[in-house]
Formats: structure tokens, C-alpha cells, sequence
């Protein structure tokens, strides 16, 4: 477990040394000290952003944030697991409700249909994003919700664009994966081995 | 003006017919840019008088500066900056003074006038009133990012703009109108200095949440924890006076407590005036002032965000 003492620092310090101390080690588990409320619910919301589930302590005047990794275990020991799949990373960029153009009707179709056939990669499936009218999939009401969901306590990160929720009015209804931003995005684009655009 | 409740400004009547209206605000950098950072600082110290409706004639420069470590010319381009903000705004640098520091800071008092029975207040909310934001909201979330070099530079250029922006359009705009309160939105967030309004009052608020113009960023930046200590401290002061409708999302919360540098004016309008206010204010080039919610009878001295 990953200890990180960030007592004593003012907003965004302690996020940062936690981001930080994620990049380099990737911990599954992490556990944060911090001295004030803000720095405490400014760490818990960055854990929960990247896929750790938090539980917080009070130590005297200081603060313990908790956090464990919950779809990483899955994704860090799949290369153990499955070493002759998962070779390599690929992230589908889903920026669209429907497939192609034409018919929409036809288009939402081939879309839920695309969206159940991609467990067919495998552990080769790395990161699914969602921005712009993608977005929807990812909502209460969405058909492939609960496939969505599937994937992800499978382990798949699923990113879901944080804009793109706010300009659909949409933030509340998110059921699925995390908020994220442009650079998340444009990081993960550039990790990946392939990427696939809709 | 006494001190029993909080306003924007000191007023000083003079005649029947003139008071004088004063203020002072002065803080450390919020950009790096110093020229920028000198426009900001006097267009937030610009601001208190425009929220009170009166015009700005005279200014006085205040500076603390490390001599000792940092170069004049950081120094010269941050007063260039307060000057052309001053010069936008058709007021007269008259002086200023300056001691050394560790910490630099500047910032200005600004001298205008106003006639005395047209004196905004934050007081004053009549029931059916609605209320106008004029600039979005999320700079401090935005300047948070920025300090963890999170935020690209077209983001940082476009939210310094907005921080520099003068409440001189929007505070012309309010005299043609049926304005019955007013007040600039900077440290303690759009909560905040509404509940400053709302306290006292004996009128009930409500706010709809989609309707409130926000820096489209702030949404995801909040979300990944980078929000300044000021927002939890103004929820924590302010979170009796409030509710927020199961839908409104826990970011959009953090946004609208969020501590402003320079920002817009909220202003109370007559009802039957909205839609034209706000009209002037978008003609007028101010395109993200937006109807942002009501006064009510009641829930008395209470915050509805639905």
C-alpha cells in the first residue's frame, strides 16, 4: 500500500502528490493523510475519479483517506493472467449514439449490436470513451447500460466526458463508468496501441 | 450606508443630488502574467462600485513589492495593466502607494459617484423579482487547475479575458432597467453573495441549476478534486440557508460556491423585465449573461437550487 503524507499542504497540493505517486506506482491501494477538510474531500473525489472506491478516517485533527483500487485488480492481473491475450492496448473513441450514417433507426441498432460483440476482444479491449451524443449510451435508459456495466466490473475502464454530460444536461443521469476530461483522453490516445474512432 | 449589513462599497452623500462612493481591493497574483494580473485587479476593484450602479472617477494604486528579489519591469507592466483597465473604464489614476513585501500584491481604491437615491444595494429583493448572472462561473475552479498545470493555455487565456472583463457594460445596462438589488460575485462564490442578499431579506430564492452559465471546464476539474479550500469554506458558512434538489449534481454545487476573481454582477430585476435585460446585456456583447432564477415570498431567507 502506497502511504502519502500531505499534511501541512494548501488545495491542489495534496491532489497532485496523490496523482503523482499514482503515475508512478499505480498502487491497488492507497492511503492519504491531510490536515484540513477541503484537502480531504479534494483527495476522495480524485481517488474516486480514478476508479478507487474511498473510505475515510479521522485521526486526531488529521484526516485519513482510504483508497482501493476497484477495477484495477482485474485489469493489473490480466496480463498474468491471460498472457497470450491482452497483448496489446485498444481504445475505441465512441463519439456517437448511432453506427454510420443513413438510417438512424438501423444506426442505434448496429450500435447496441457493436456495443454486446466487443467482448469478443477480449482483454485486448483497453478503454472506452464516450464524448459528444456518445454520451447517451452511458445514461439511465441507455439499452446497453447494463452491458456497459458488465464491462466494466470486468475490469474495462470505461471514460465518459464530463463537457459533453454538462451541455446534455445529462451529469446526473450518468450510470456508467467515469467523468472524464480532454486530457485523460488525449493521455489514454496516446498509451493505447490502436485506436478506433466511431 | 452603515456597517449592519455587508455591501459592496462606502457611499458618502454630499448633496441631494451627489454622494461619493468608495472602495478598496487589493490581493496577491491569480495569473502569472503580470500584465494581466494588473487588468484583473483593478477590474475587480472596479467592480464594487459598478454593483452599486455608480460611475468610477478616481483611482489609487496599491502595492506591495519584493524589490529585493523581483524585477521593476514586473512591476511596471502590472500597473500598465491597472492602468488600461482604469482607462476602459473612464477613471483617473491620481496616485497610490507602495511599501516593500515578501509577497507581492496590488490592487487599487476607486473613487466614483452615484446620485443617492439611486443607490444598488444588496438589499431590497422583491418577491417575483428575477435574477440575471452576467459572466459564467468557475474561474477559481479553473485557477486551481492552472496552479496544478493541468489546464491547456487556450483555457488559462480565455478565463484570464473573462476575469478582466469590467462590469462597466453590464452596470450601464442595469440603469436603463427597474433594478431593485445588485452585488459582483467574487470570493464567496454565487451562493455566497446570494445569500448575502437573501439574509435579512425575509424573501426566498430559487435557482435553476441548468439555467446558470458556467466555464465548461470547471465541470471536469471539480470532479477530479481541484477545487479551492474558499469553496468548502463558503458551503460550510452558507449550507443552513440552502437546498439543492436531488438532481443537482455535487460538481454543479461546488461550482456555484466557488470563489469568483472579478466576476459578474447578479442582478434583481423586475419580473416583468427579464427577458429585455437580458437582452440588452447579450446585444450589448455580455453573451453568457443568462436568467438564472426568481425571488419568492417564500421559504423566507431560504435557497432553493433545483
Amino acid at each position: 500500500m502506497k502511504e502519502i503524507d500531505a499534511r501541512g499542504l494548501a488545495c491542489p497540493a495534496p491532489v497532485l502528490q496523490t496523482k503523482a505517486a499514482l503515475r508512478e506506482e499505480s498502487p491497488g491501494q492507497v492511503q492519504v493523510v491531510v490536515d484540513n477538510s477541503a484537502a480531504q474531500q479534494n483527495v476522495q473525489r480524485f481517488l474516486e475519479s480514478q476508479g478507487f472506491e474511498t473510505t475515510l478516517e479521522q485521526k486526531g485533527a488529521d484526516f485519513l483517506v482510504i483508497g482501493r483500487c476497484a477495477a484495477a485488480p482485474a485489469e493489473r492481473s490480466r496480463p498474468a493472467a491471460a498472457p497470450e491475450t491482452g497483448s496489446q492496448k485498444i481504445l475505441i473513441l465512441c463519439a456517437t449514439d448511432r453506427m454510420g450514417y443513413g438510417d438512424d433507426e438501423l444506426g442505434l441498432k448496429l450500435m447496441v449490436n457493436y456495443l454486446r460483440t466487443l467482448k469478443e476482444m477480449g482483454p485486448d479491449l483497453w478503454r472506452l470513451i464516450f464524448v459528444n451524443n456518445g454520451v447517451k449510451l452511458a445514461i439511465d435508459g441507455s439499452e446497453v447500460l447494463p452491458d456497459l456495466q458488465g464491462y466494466e466490473q470486468a475490469g474495462l475502464k470505461i471514460l465518459v466526458c464530463g463537457t459533453c454530460l454538462n451541455h446534455f444536461n445529462l451529469l446526473a443521469r450518468k450510470q456508467v463508468g467515469e467523468t472524464t476530461n480532454m486530457l485523460d483522453i488525449v493521455t489514454a490516445m496516446q498509451l493505447a496501441d490502436k485506436v478506433i474512432s466511431l | 450606508m452603515g456597517l449592519d449589513r455587508a455591501d459592496d462599497a462606502g457611499v458618502y452623500k454630499i448633496t441631494d443630488d451627489l454622494a461619493l462612493i468608495q472602495t478598496v481591493d487589493f490581493f496577491t497574483p491569480i495569473v502569472d502574467d503580470p500584465y494581466w494580473f494588473g487588468r484583473i485587479a483593478a477590474a475587480n476593484a472596479l467592480s464594487d462600485v459598478y454593483a452599486m450602479g455608480g460611475i468610477p472617477k478616481t483611482a489609487m494604486n496599491i502595492v506591495a513589492f519584493p524589490a529585493q528579489t523581483m524585477d521593476l519591469a514586473v512591476l511596471r507592466q502590472i500597473i500598465q495593466g491597472g492602468l488600461d483597465a482604469l482607462t476602459e473604464a473612464d477613471a483617473v489614476l491620481v496616485g497610490g502607494h507602495s511599501i516593500e513585501d515578501k509577497e507581492l500584491k496590488y490592487g487599487l481604491s476607486i473613487t466614483g459617484v452615484i446620485h443617492p437615491a439611486r443607490v444598488l444595494t444588496k438589499k431590497h429583493l422583491q418577491p417575483g423579482d428575477r435574477l440575471i448572472l452576467t459572466k459564467p462561473l468557475g474561474s477559481g475552479i479553473v485557477n486551481t487547475a492552472v496552479k496544478a498545470e493541468m489546464a491547456p493555455a487556450a483555457l488559462v487565456e480565455r478565463v484570464t479575458r473573462l476575469m478582466a472583463a469590467l462590469n462597466r457594460t453590464a452596470a450601464e445596462v442595469m440603469q436603463r432597467f427597474k433594478v431593485h438589488a445588485c452585488t459582483d460575485i467574487t470570493g464567496f462564490g454565487l451562493l455566497g453573495h446570494l445569500s448575502e442578499m437573501v439574509a435579512g431579506s425575509g424573501r426566498g430564492v430559487r435557482l435553476f441549476s441548468t439555467q446558470i452559465p458556467i466555464i465548461a471546464e470547471s465541470v471536469e476539474y471539480a470532479a477530479m478534486g481541484l477545487i479551492p479550500a474558499g469553496a468548502y469554506k463558503n458551503r460550510e458558512f452558507r449550507q443552513a440557508m440552502i437546498t439543492f434538489e436531488a438532481s443537482v449534481a455535487r460538481v454543479l454545487q461546488d461550482i456555484f460556491f466557488d470563489p469568483q476573481t472579478s466576476g459578474g454582477l447578479l442582478i434583481s430585476v423586475a419580473a416583468g423585465q427579464a427577458e429585455e435585460i437580458l437582452s440588452a446585456l447579450k446585444s450589448e456583447g455580455l453573451e453568457d449573461a443568462a436568467l438564472i432564477g426568481e425571488v419568492m415570498e417564500a421559504p423566507e431567507e431560504k435557497i432553493l437550487v433545483k
